[in-house]
């Protein structure tokens, strides 16, 4: 599903955000991206949805070379992945239901399947009484679950998450995970970028994770081997990534 | 999973299936365009009133012209022919000669000016009194100024009548009169072309006012396109909207416009009358007719759609999500 070969990420100011980093990652596989803040975890997914471009090395998702992707291939690229952001990225001046209904709309379906489908993925993360709410409406943790239900509506094979929970109490958090357990259930794929070690140690699944730029650990199976410096690395960044927030 | 899976429809729809969807979609998106301006009413409106002003300045002009030929070729048969005399010719035989020309059934009126009427005038206008005091004898002819009837005034028969009366032996020269309905066509032909270059230079403008508009609202929205980006939209799926709102621009401008031109037309009626009144003329201002009204919005519609055209694809494509 995802593939990396020796890929190099430069970003224009010189900055190295990825270096030689090799990966593969199968299709119905959900794997987490952990590491410190700024070790390139959300440039790794940048990668995979196209909003960056690798410096060298190859990115294969799918099958397909992104590297020999045209800009105007980008979209249908995209139609293919759900991404969820930590800030979810909603349209406040729309409800819900036309949030979630977005990428069906781009993708061009008739209004009926287009509503059977949104209260289907509303459903899904019970949410359904409020389709015709705006996102303000909402809290925190149901702002996410709306971003969600919208990540999958169109039902991509791969769901990309960027620090789904960092806004979340841990009962909250654990609940979107379990939606995410529920979703590789029927064979989707989830590469999931999140710094929450508490979180992670919860959850027995492949974990990647970053140093510096680079793939330092990749554990498949559930004891994660935290060396020291990184275990202190997170803390303090658990403490500024809340001051950013 | 490949790119197209799953969009455009679920299986076995048809192509009427697929319209109505097309449809659907571009009504909504219409109205999404539409809404942009509603949202926003007063800067919309006076972005609307600037385009209507820029097209109501030469499409005035137009109207004023096309009113002008018309009046040009009612007075294109007003062609008068002045018989110039020999100086030696009494003023018995000029009357003579003016009433067999009136028996003429081609020939409406005769007018005779002798040549004393003519020197008290010429010396009264043309402020040589003193100087033509001096004279011995009278330098002016004796003059017929001869109107032919409505049916003997397209040029040919003009031309006829005038040879024939270049015959008469007491003509010394016979002259159509036909300079100034002349003058007055390459008057209105110059005002056509400014006409022209002014609708051109207008045009322009307009294009710019709304492309600078869909750049605002598309800078405004820059957020969404961003996340409409993500989702997979295609700047094609994003431009629409602001294609339609250009659209709306062009088509209320439009509309404006035509009410513009129809109320200083209204407000110029009485005047004009008043005018062509004193001229024994029957002519009336005309307004726009039916096809030059939808011409009017039809353009103001290209326009509108052009400009936003023009500016969109540009600033959508340097939006890219972060
Ligand atoms: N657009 C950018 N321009 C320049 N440097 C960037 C940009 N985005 C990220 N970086 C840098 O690249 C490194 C990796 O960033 P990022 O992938 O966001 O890390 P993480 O998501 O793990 O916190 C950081 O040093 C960051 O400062
Ligand atoms: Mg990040």
């Amino acid at each position: 599903m995802i593939q990396f070969a020796q890929v190099c990420k430069r970003y224009p100011n010189g900055q190295d955000a990825l270096r030689n980093v090799d990966l593969e990652i199968k299709a119905g596989e959900m794997a987490f991206l952990t590491g410190h803040s700024g070790a390139g975890k959300s440039t790794m997914l940048k990668l995979i949805s196209l909003m960056e471009r690798a410096t060298s090395g190859q990115v294969i998702i799918n099958g397909k070379n992104l590297n020999r992707i045209k800009r105007r291939k980008i979209p249908s690229i995209r139609r293919d992945i759900g991404m969820i952001f930590q800030d979810h990225r909603l349209l406040f001046d729309r409800s819900v239901f036309d949030n979630v209904a977005l990428p069906l709309m781009i993708a061009g379906y008739d209004h009926r399947e287009i509503g059977r489908r949104v209260r289907a993925a509303l459903d899904k993360v019970g949410l359904l009484s409020k389709e015709k709410n705006t996102p303000i409406m909402l809290s925190g943790g149901e702002q996410q679950r709306v971003g969600i239900a919208r990540a999958v509506v169109n039902k991509p094979p791969l769901l990309l998450a960027d620090e789904p929970t960092g806004n979340l109490d841990p009962e909250l958090s654990a609940e979107i995970m379990k939606l995410f357990e529920q979703f590789n259930q029927v064979g989707v794929s989830l590469l999931i970028a999140s710094h929450d070690l508490s979180l992670l140690a919860q959850m027995h699944y492949r974990t990647l994770v970053m140093k510096e730029s680079r793939l330092v650990q990749d554990q498949i199976d559930d004891v994660l081997e935290v060396d020291d410096s990184f275990e202190q690395d997170n803390d303090t960044n658990l403490v500024r990534s809340a001051d950013e927030f | 999973m490949s790119s197209e899976s799953g969009a455009i429809l679920h299986e076995g729809a048809t192509i009427s299936a697929r319209f109505k969807m097309l449809l659907r979609l571009h009504k909504l998106e219409a109205r999404r365009g539409l809404a942009e301006i509603v949202d926003n009413p007063i800067s919309n409106f006076m972005t609307v009133l600037v385009i209507a002003i820029a097209l109501a300045l030469p499409a005035g002009l137009q109207v004023l012209l096309e009113n002008g030929k018309t009046l040009s070729q009612s007075w294109d048969g007003a062609s008068r022919i002045s018989l110039y005399l020999k100086l030696n010719v009494s003023n018995s035989q000029t009357e003579h000669l003016a009433k067999s020309i009136k028996d003429n059934p081609a020939i409406d009126s005769v007018e005779v000016i002798y040549p004393e009427q003519a020197l008290k005038d010429f010396s009264a206008s043309s402020g040589f009194a003193d100087a033509l005091a001096e004279l011995d004898s009278n330098p002016l002819p004796p003059t017929l100024v001869v109107q032919p009837n409505v049916n003997h005034t397209s040029p040919l028969a003009s031309e006829t009548l005038l040879s024939e009366f270049k015959q008469f032996e007491l003509v010394e020269k016979a002259q159509l009169d036909l300079d100034w309905v002349r003058k007055l066509h390459a008057l209105l032909e110059l005002a056509e072309k400014a006409a022209s270059a002014l609708g051109l230079a207008l045009g322009l403008a307009v294009l710019l006012i709304v492309g600078n508009t869909i750049r605002l609202s598309v800078q405004n929205r820059r957020e969404e396109i961003e996340v409409v980006k993500l989702v997979g939209a295609t700047d094609a799926f994003i431009r629409r909207p602001f294609l339609y709102t250009g659209f709306w621009y062009g088509l209320l401008a439009g509309v404006l416009c035509w009410l513009i031109l129809e109320v200083s037309l209204i407000w110029l009626h009485q005047p004009v009358q008043n005018l062509a009144g004193l001229y024994q003329s029957e002519f009336a201002i005309s307004s726009l007719n039916i096809k030059q009204s939808f011409q009017l919005v039809g353009i103001s519609c290209a326009l509108g759609l052009l400009g936003s055209w023009l500016s969109v694809g540009r600033h959508i494509r340097n939006i890219e999500p972060r």
